[in-house]
């Protein structure tokens, strides 16, 4: 990695459809493990898809790692990888050793190079048996880790999941839960799991486009949980 | 004839993808004035040799051949009603044999290896500005979603089911076309989060 772990928000303002999703938003991540949290439409996902110009901010600046992404959306893939809460969504190839390599063709390899390299990947999971298997025969556990698989191979320097735990079994999560703690990049998570922030720096929890609550993963929780309970 | 891939690995795995695409070219060249029966049923008989050499999960391929059913009864019916069934039955099993060897070829093939095979064919796409890797990925994109908008129309019919007791049937097309356009929006997404279409021709 390059630059420190720094992601920087100025003063951001962004729209969707007429609504204002995120409202003069300024913050600056630091932190390897940073959680998020928030009632459904609160800008959580908006927020992470500024991250690597999947969106854009009517106002304000957006720089992850260095890179201003006003300047240099092409850049952003290959420094955010970003893992959807459907790995169904996300898998474009039929077989896994072409997903695999796709990414790697993504991040400048040569298609040889990209095809030679898909194997070893899978090595390094211990999944070099997946190579030929069709994606569909996968579970959805298998699904998501072959999507972290081929993330990683881009090698970002931030990875973001989007509630990635929505369809797994509990076994399931936690295996991949042990994998991401021990991931050498910079995580943003967002999940509606109340116990997936074990050992995170710092939580941010959003609501109606702003950072309502910043700070140690605990007591946002407790303030998180305290607000959900005077609603129902 | 769209299937799915064997990840058991086969003879046929083993050849090029370019020969077999020659090979199911060149077959499908001799047949075509052929009109002997007996010689067809030998084809056919041979085709089903070549699945059984390709083992068990080949063979419950030949399931695919259910769907069509429909067809091929239209097509005899039509024959026998212009009085040559033979004919028919000639035509019948050519049709046969060659969506079987094309089938074969897809099961055996991976979309990569097939594309590398046909990208020299593409190629004159670049001249109206189409990057033939740009349609590969497309190519790739369709093989990949086809078991998923299965299980989407099933996911369907299950809940329509659930509520109604009765079958979906065409009611379930207004939905179902929303739901593929959330899916292929969804898609996108993911496919602009790893950079997007491959626009050049990269070695």
């Amino acid at each position: 990695m390059p630059n420190a772990p720094l992601i920087r928000l100025d003063h951001v303002t962004l729209s969707r459809g007429g609504r204002v999703v995120l409202d003069d938003v300024s913050l600056e991540l630091t932190e390897r493990r940073i959680g998020l949290i928030g009632t459904n439409g609160s800008g959580k996902s908006s927020l992470v898809r500024l991250l690597n110009g999947l969106l854009t901010p009517d106002s304000g600046r957006v720089i992850v790692h260095g890179i201003d992404a006003a300047e240099a959306p092409a850049e952003l893939p290959r420094t955010v990888g970003f893992i959807f809460q459907n790995p169904d969504h996300q898998i474009i190839f039929p077989t896994v050793a072409e997903e695999i390599a796709f990414s790697l063709e993504q991040a400048g390899r040569s298609r040889r190079e990209a095809r030679e390299g898909a194997v070893p990947a899978l090595a390094r999971f211990g999944r070099e048996g997946w190579a030929e298997r069709p994606v569909h025969a996968l579970s959805e556990g298998e699904k998501q880790l072959l999507c972290i698989i081929a993330v990683l191979v881009m090698e970002p320097a931030v990875i973001v999941f989007d509630e990635p735990f929505s369809s797994l079994d509990l076994p399931t999560r936690r295996r991949l839960e042990t994998l991401i703690a021990a991931l050498p990049q910079q995580v943003l998570m967002i999940a509606h799991e109340m116990d997936a922030f074990a050992g995170y720096d710092r939580l941010l929890w959003l609501h109606e486009g702003r950072v309502r609550l910043d700070g140690p993963p605990q007591e946002v929780l407790a303030a998180y949980r305290a607000f959900a309970e005077a609603l129902a | 004839m769209i299937s799915l891939y064997l990840p058991e690995r086969t003879w046929l795995h083993a050849i090029p993808a370019g020969w077999k695409l020659a090979a199911l070219a060149l077959i499908s060249l001799v047949i075509s004035p052929i009109e002997s029966l007996p010689v067809m049923g030998a084809l056919i008989l041979a085709v089903l040799a070549l699945y059984a050499s390709l083992g068990s999960a080949a063979l419950r391929q030949l399931a695919l051949l259910r769907a069509m059913w429909p067809l091929f009864a239209i097509l005899l019916a039509f024959h026998w009603w212009n009085g040559d069934l033979i004919f028919g039955l000639v035509v019948l099993t050519r049709l046969l044999a060659m969506i079987l060897l094309a089938n074969a070829v897809t099961m055996t093939t991976r979309m990569d290896a097939m594309m590398d095979a046909v990208e020299p064919i593409l190629r004159p796409l670049g001249w109206v500005g189409l990057s033939p890797r740009a349609v590969a990925l497309m190519v790739a994109m369709m093989i990949r979603f086809i078991p998923l908008l299965f299980a989407l129309w099933e996911a369907l019919n299950e809940s329509y089911r659930a509520r109604t007791g009765k079958r979906g049937g065409w009611r379930l097309l207004a939905p179902f076309c929303i739901q593929t356009l959330r899916l292929s929006h969804h898609t996108a997404e993911a496919l602009a989060a790893r950079g997007g279409a491959p626009r050049g021709d990269r070695r």
